[in-house]
């Protein structure tokens, strides 16, 4: 594909622009050139001399410039001097201009902007690696950015405020994340993103405007079919046009995430801890369970995130109060809706006393804090969820040692990571939080299992695709006809005895997915295997499906033989390996 | 114990102490450098080359390429030795010693390596 953005166009403005000065120069130098080649010089022997053309030229060259190197190649006769008196102030002052027009050339914000497009998409065009498209590099867009970047995912991030793009080009990732200040709602910057490459996997819509998003979307799936499409939303409007785009899109909304996290947590003690802890949430840990209680709920500020945790409270029959400044809406279940700002007042009026559980979760930071002191003030069991809306508040937030924190960016972010990095995690949840005996018994195995392997060192969910660039000893093996079993994938490749520390999830095998698989399944080509283990286990795991004599071993104990004489040798004696 | 790496390691080993033995004593004094040391280190050293035949690990093609070319230098020692003591009959004298133990010195520098490369195979692997 030709590059998206012009490299004519700049040339062109550069040639505009510089017409006038390059002209002036010309006939400045050619005038002065030929003054100096007419005039008579002094006499040597009695005979006049004049000088080449070539020396005029190289005189000119360092007059011009300022350079200055004197009279060459004789004592010049006055009536030089005269003219080169001329020449200098004139191409001095020629030289300014045109130096001057460059100058004021490179300010040009226009060419300024076309000159740094044509960089971006040029370095676009160089990435091999798949990548993504960030649309917006907010506090989602950031932390989302993060993330991919400790999983070694490019991302080619379009914001359209200078500063955050400034702030991109200041981070240490570890691979390179092209960052463009311009609008991404507008369809030139898309597929100067990448868009239309193969190796594009997913536009993400992360910015703060649910319309831009929407634009966004749509445009990316018109441009390109195959494309995924991750946008966020919060508004229910929006995600229904969004989810009739067509091909793989995804709507994320952090207060429906939440919710479902609420719900789960409320029906598995382990879930809310198990589900931190997979995404690395500071302080978050497998031997401590959060689980809110089921009596009665203070919900403060009733929008977006009151709405969903009444919903899913409703769910489990529990008994909710409502403080909200706005007028009720007949529709919602509420025990009783208090209309008013949250103050000691309405608390105490909502029965504080003796509520089980309160929801600070208004789209004010500073209003949410005070809300927690007051209810804390009239009963200190209280279980607490509080809303932060914004990311620098973090300090505070830590402080206020509350039961659950809402961030609704980060929520999205880690949301959208998982859509990326694990996409199988999804059908793994969904399995363990199914609603059928023993379900919970297999969630309490699994964390038991992580806790065991994992315990206090940070969880990598890992995606293995069994393809050729990928496992190239496993589809060598398959395609010779071997049986390959997951079970010995997961021993230790330096000790069979031991087994990796990982734990493996899902595998997805075709249509079908296999929820915590055995460990005689055996692998076929283009499975895709979702595991949680440490970053060791992950690195030897590589290096198992990668390395045919670290399979070998793994799966017979034995040694393959490397060199033609020991396979000889092996051959000979019948046996395996060495 | 993975026993085709005991062989392969014992050759190796070998291989790099007998050339530093050979390569030990005065530079150019061929009073000091035994004829049959370097038979011994050459043999040793094709025998550690022979092994390396059909790895197809980059550990192993980087093992095989620092044993050729202690092989290419120990062959062109004797070579110059031969050359010099039968077919021009200058004999051992101490130049044509020390270009002899210069090319043993090359040797010895890629035993060297080879070693280290499979010393930090093995400690890697067992991480």
């Amino acid at each position: 594909m030709a590059a998206v953005v012009d490299l004519s166009r700049i040339t062109f403005i550069v040639m505009r622009e510089m017409r006038s000065p390059l002209i002036a120069l010309l006939l400045v130098y050619s005038f002065s050139i030929l003054g100096m080649v007419f005039i008579p010089g002094i006499k040597v022997e009695g005979e006049t001399q004049y000088m080449s053309i070539f020396h005029a030229f190289y005189f000119m060259t360092y007059t011009a410039t300022t350079t200055g190197f004197g009279e060459y190649p004789l004592v010049f006769s006055n009536a030089q001097r005269f003219w080169a008196i001329i020449c200098l102030y004139a191409s001095v002052v020629t030289w300014f201009y045109a130096v001057g027009s460059i100058v004021r050339l490179l300010q040009n914000p226009f060419f300024v902007r076309a000159l740094s497009e044509w960089k971006f998409s040029r370095h676009v065009q160089r990435i091999q690696a798949p990548f993504v498209i960030i649309c917006g590099f907010g506090d989602t867009g950031s932390v989302l950015t993060r993330g991919l970047s400790d999983y070694g995912m490019r991302a080619v991030i379009i914001d359209s405020d200078e500063e955050r793009i400034k702030a991109l080009q200041l981070r240490n990732y570890t691979v390179a994340m092209q960052g463009f200040c311009g609008d991404a709602s507008v369809p030139k910057h898309l597929l100067e993103g990448g868009l239309r490459r193969t190796n594009c996997k997913a536009v993400i819509a992360t910015t703060n405007s649910e319309e831009v998003n929407l634009k966004i979307s749509a445009l990316a799936r018109l441009l390109n079919p195959k494309v995924g499409i991750i946008s966020m939303s919060k508004v229910e409007v929006f995600e229904e046009t969004l989810a009739t785009l067509g091909g793989e899109v995804h709507v994320v909304d952090p207060f429906k995430t939440f919710a479902k996290v609420l719900a789960a947590s409320m029906q598995n003690p382990g879930f809310y801890s198990f589900n931190n802890w997979l995404v690395r949430d500071r302080g978050a840990s497998l031997e401590r369970y959060i689980t809110p209680p089921k009596g009665k709920w203070v919900i403060c500020g009733y929008g977006r995130m009151g709405h969903e945790v009444n919903w899913v409270l409703n769910k489990y029959k529990i008994k909710t109060v409502v403080i909200d400044p706005h007028e009720p809406n007949k529709n919602d279940y509420v025990d009783k809706y208090i209309v008013g700002r949250t103050t000691a007042i309405t608390l105490a009026r909502a029965g504080i006393e003796d509520a089980a559980g309160i929801l600070s979760g208004t789209n004010d930071d500073g209003h949410n804090l005070g809300i927690l002191l007051n209810a804390r003030y009239f009963n200190t069991k209280l279980f607490t969820i509080v809303r932060q809306n914004r990311h620098e508040n973090e300090v505070a937030f830590r402080e206020t040692k509350v039961d659950m924190i809402m961030q609704p960016t980060l929520v999205a972010a880690r949301k959208i990571l998982f859509i990326l990095i694990a996409p199988l995690l999804k059908s793994f949840f969904r399995y363990l939080l199914d609603d059928k005996p023993g379900r919970k018994e297999e969630m309490e195995m699994v964390i038991n299992r992580l806790r065991e392997k994992v315990g206090d060192q940070v969880p990598h969910l890992v995606t293995i695709d069994f393809t050729r660039d990928k496992s190239k000893a496993v589809i060598d093996e398959l395609d010779a006809g071997e049986v390959i079993l997951l079970g010995d994938l997961t021993k230790d490749p330096r000790d069979r005895q031991r087994k990796l520390d990982l734990v493996v999830f899902v595998i997805k095998s075709g249509e079908m997915e296999i929820v915590l698989p055995p460990t005689n399944y055996e692998i076929q080509e283009n499975d895709q295997l979702l595991f949680c283990g440490t970053s060791l286990a992950h690195r030897l795991f590589n290096a198992t499906i990668n390395s045919e004599y670290k399979l070998f071993y793994v799966q017979k104990g034995v040694y393959k033989p490397r060199s033609h004489l020991a396979k000889w040798v092996v051959k000979k004696m019948n046996k395996v390996g060495v | 114990m993975n026993l085709e790496k005991v062989i392969f390691g014992f050759f190796v080993v070998l291989a790099l102490t007998l050339n530093f033995g050979f390569f030990l004593g005065e530079f150019d004094n061929p009073e000091h450098h035994n004829e049959f040391e370097l038979f011994a280190v050459i043999v040793v050293n094709l025998i550690a080359t022979a092994l390396k035949f059909g790895d197809r690990s980059q550990i192993g093609a980087v093992l095989f390429a620092t044993s050729l070319v202690a092989d290419l230098e120990l062959l062109a020692a004797a070579g110059f030795w031969t050359f010099a003591v039968h077919i021009t009959g200058t004999g051992l004298t101490p130049e044509v010693m020390s270009s002899i133990m210069s090319l043993a010195g090359g040797a010895l520098l890629a035993n060297v390596i080879s070693t280290v490369i499979l010393v930090s195979e093995t400690l890697f692997n067992r991480l």
